[in-house]
């Protein structure tokens, strides 16, 4: 279009440049600005060892948010992550602890048990035609109801060494196991939305459901998927809790869902890459870190966080806008 | 047909600009009282940002607008309309869920002791539709209308706020022929009293029909206002396109083959498809032709499996296929360039490289996993075959002009290797220029011995680009011209369901 030549030509200046960067920045904008606000205010922030405990406390968080990134790309909402992460943390300690499994088998029971929960969402909402917000809210309730009935409301303690490797290990004394963990699912993450015929489905059907269809798109596999891969990356990050919290804990990942959802949210994943997922993570984390470090009392840090997600989707929409803006 | 040479609508040297781009340079327009104004121009040539400046939608950066003889300042939509300046969209604003009436007197609705009359609403209502001789009842819900109808209801709406000028973008756009006719009758019965009309087009056909004069724009520039009874179409056209165009309808040399596509007996369950049968041959361009509702896109949507098929056999080469979803369809070679570019064809926010290759993702994938080296070769080959104008195969397709997103549609369909293109009104929307291209590609289709199925409701395109046409009315095929016998009035006697001797 020629217009779009002009605007190129003529609008480079100063705002315009700024707003590119900020544009391909993103959430990282913000991590920038609070590391270097931070180095500066306090200076147990830039330290090895804090910026490591950090990275620690959204392991689980970034795991599930993985998951979550898929749901929302593709159009769809995931309100029962928090509890199938709980669940899938109470099973794997329920078999290994009171019944004796072996523990890999026992977390790959709990995984595939987050996975089925995970495809019966994606079925009712795809076959059923029930809104995805209603129907994981409805399965929050049913999946915290059977960890009650399961754990009578009591942790589970006395798990084995190997399991808590996966929460509180080390590989060569520095590098935590959880965050090695994490790394990876951000690596698969990306990949199989970047490179795959799956990630690309998932995007095209969040834009243009029926356009898809029309494309030869197999819509509904993919949607029921999606709910899947969402079930499995939470259960994953529910071992991943267990393990950091030593036990089973049927009330550890209340909150999971919606700082997971948030996590997308902020991170601006709508760009289309799981990366940016990390991003909003890590802002979350760092906010948290900083205003610990700063002693700021824990209720007013969550005014400052729900602050930060109202801030970031305001910030994402003014650039949609933008972006949206070049031609009239 | 008095028309008085008073102006009701004056502008003069209106310029606006947004960042970057002229929009509108030096443009003047002028609307007598009671005529029809025809304001023409290819997308892009300034029309909608006109009309935004005279609703008050946008402000202009300078010029002077007349209306009535005092010289106005526009400043939003609600003072536009109040001065008397209606704008029928193409996107109608009706509240579908609330009857007729009360979309009618909308904002406005009598009042008595702080209660609605609801029977003196729907009764001036009803009378408003009984003057213009609307066959719509005041008291349905609009969602029951038809597309037509509820343009009409947009009409009287203007109507009963005593409209001086009713602006029309693009009214016919989704209208069949029969509808347009009765839409222009309605039209000449406004202008009867003494309420001008601007008609935005790209049917040249109907300017003549209907306009007495035209205003053309091109490029964001005013080129001329002229008297409808003293300009030819040819001289329309390079008005409109600032060079002469040889011919609309592309020469073909058609080298027809043996059937390569067979249906029988199909059926949507009697709703909109009874029973269909034709066959396709290789190398030919089929036209469909029927007034809107004949059942041609149900057709075509059971045949390329989005819809589900009743009843009713499918032949490809020869042998039987079980077409479910989209995707046995495009396995068979079957593409389908739907009607609604913009909702069921493209990804708009996504990128011409990412539609492109939508429907073959596979043809990207080296060893299991999407190249993007191999996306944007693939993209940039169609872009340069098709002559797509955008600025970089990054580009979003929402920012591409209406032809040029066809295009993208096409390179979609062209890259899955389909052997069997199924046009469903193919330059709805698209400007005179950049229908000749679509043509063109439609020859160069043929002419590799791809199989071309062209649904359109304009009586013009149908002729000039098929090779036989069908014609179907109320869900069966009533007719089948062959290229020697094409004639409009044969043609419509198909459509409307008449016998046809000889």
């Amino acid at each position: 279009m020629k217009q779009d030549n002009m605007t190129e030509k003529n609008g480079k200046n100063y705002t315009d440049i700024i707003a590119k960067i900020a544009d391909k920045l993103g959430a990282w904008l913000l991590i920038i600005v609070i590391a270097l606000i931070m180095t500066f205010a306090n200076d147990k922030f830039m330290t090895g060892s804090n910026i490591v405990n950090v990275l620690r406390q959204i392991c689980v968080v970034s795991i599930g948010a993985v998951g979550v990134s898929f749901v929302i790309l593709g159009g769809g909402f995931d309100l029962s992550t928090g509890m199938i992460a709980t669940f899938a943390g109470c099973i794997s300690a329920n078999l290994a602890v009171n019944y004796g499994w072996n523990l890999w088998l026992a977390i790959l029971v709990a995984v595939l048990v987050g996975m089925v929960i995970g495809t019966i969402n994606g079925l009712l909402i795809t076959f059923l035609k029930i809104p995805p917000f209603i129907c994981t809210l409805g399965m929050q309730y049913v999946v915290n109801g059977l960890i009650l009935v399961m754990t009578k409301s009591v942790p589970i303690t006395g798990l084995p060494d190997a399991y808590l490797y996966l929460g509180r290990g080390y590989i060569g004394n520095w590098l935590p196991v959880p965050v090695v963990i994490m790394l990876a699912f951000i690596l698969v993450g990306h990949i199989l939305l970047r490179y795959t015929v799956f990630g690309r489905s998932i995007i095209a059907i969040g834009e243009n459901e029926t356009a898809s269809k029309l494309s030869g798109l197999n819509v509904n596999l993919v949607k029921v998927m999606m709910y899947t891969f969402s079930g499995f990356c939470v259960s994953c990050a529910g071992i991943v809790l267990t393990a950091r919290l030593s036990s089973g804990q049927p009330t550890s990942g209340a909150d999971l869902a919606l700082q997971a959802i948030a996590a997308v949210y902020i991170g601006g994943t709508f760009k289309g890459s799981v990366i940016n997922t990390l991003a909003g993570t890590l802002v979350w984390g760092f906010m948290n870190n900083a205003l610990n470090l700063m002693n700021v009392n824990a209720y007013w840090q969550k005014v400052a966080l729900g602050i930060v997600i109202i801030a970031a989707v305001l910030f994402d929409t003014f650039r949609a806008k933008l972006a949206t803006k070049q031609s009239s | 047909m008095v028309v008085t040479m008073e102006n009701i609508l004056k502008l003069t040297k209106i310029n606006k600009s947004f960042p970057g781009v002229k929009a509108l340079t030096d443009v003047d327009l002028e609307i007598r009282k009671g005529e029809v104004h025809a304001l023409v121009g290819e997308n892009g040539a300034g029309k909608s940002t006109l009309m935004k400046i005279i609703s008050g939608a946008y402000h202009r950066d300078s010029g002077t607008i007349w209306f009535d003889g005092k010289e106005v300042e526009v400043t939003s939509p609600k003072q536009s309309e109040t001065m008397g300046i209606s704008i029928i969209y193409q996107e109608l604003n009706l509240i579908e869920r609330i009857s007729v009436a009360e979309n009618v007197f909308i904002g406005r609705y009598p009042m008595k002791c702080g209660m609605v009359q609801w029977k003196k609403m729907q009764a001036d209502a009803q009378a408003l539709f009984d003057e213009y001789e609307l066959p719509i009842n005041a008291r349905v819900l609009v969602q029951s209308l038809t597309m037509a109808q509820k343009q009409m209801v947009e009409i009287i709406k203007a109507v009963s706020i005593n409209a001086k000028i009713i602006i029309m973008d693009e009214p016919t756009s989704s209208l069949s022929g029969k509808e347009t006719e009765s839409l222009f009758k309605i039209i000449r019965k406004l202008k009867e009293r003494n309420v001008a009309v601007v008609f935005i087009t790209h049917r040249l056909d109907e300017i003549f029909a209907v306009c007495d004069r035209m205003t053309v724009l091109r490029d964001g520039c005013y080129i001329g206002c002229r008297d409808i009874k003293d300009i030819t179409k040819n001289e329309m056209i390079t008005m409109m396109i600032g060079r002469e165009l040889t011919q609309q309808y592309p020469e073909r040399d058609s080298r027809i083959g043996d059937v390569i596509f067979e249906v029988k007996n199909l059926t949507d369950g009697g709703r909109h498809v009874k029973d269909v049968s034709f066959a396709v041959k290789k190398g030919e361009v089929l036209g469909f032709y029927g007034l809107v509702g004949a059942g041609r896109t149900e057709t075509m949507r059971m045949i390329f499996g989005a819809d589900k098929i009743a009843g009713g056999h499918i032949y490809m080469n020869g042998r039987e296929v079980k077409i479910l979803h989209p995707r046995d369809a495009i396995r068979q070679g079957i593409g389908f360039i739907t009607e609604n570019r913009r909702d069921e064809g493209l990804f708009l926010l996504s990128s011409v490289r990412v539609n492109t290759v939508m429907v073959a993702l596979k043809k990207i994938l080296r060893r299991g996993f999407i190249s993007y080296k191999a996306e944007r070769e693939a993209a940039e080959y169609y872009v340069d075959r098709l002559r797509t104008v955008t600025p970089t195969i990054d580009q979003r397709t929402m920012f591409l002009s209406g032809g040029n997103q066809q295009k993208v549609v096409l390179a979609k369909w062209l890259y899955s290797d389909c052997e069997f293109m199924i046009f469903d009104e193919p330059t709805r929307g698209i400007d005179v220029g950049a229908r000749r291209e679509i043509y063109e590609i439609i020859n160069s289709l043929v002419a590799e011995g791809k199989t071309v199925i062209v649904v359109s409701s304009d009586m013009e395109e149908i002729l000039g680009i098929s090779d036989r046409i069908l014609v179907m009315h109320e869900g069966r095929i009533t007719g089948e011209v062959f290229k020697e016998e094409f004639s409009q009035s044969r043609i419509t006697k198909h459509a409307v369901g008449e016998e046809v001797t000889g």
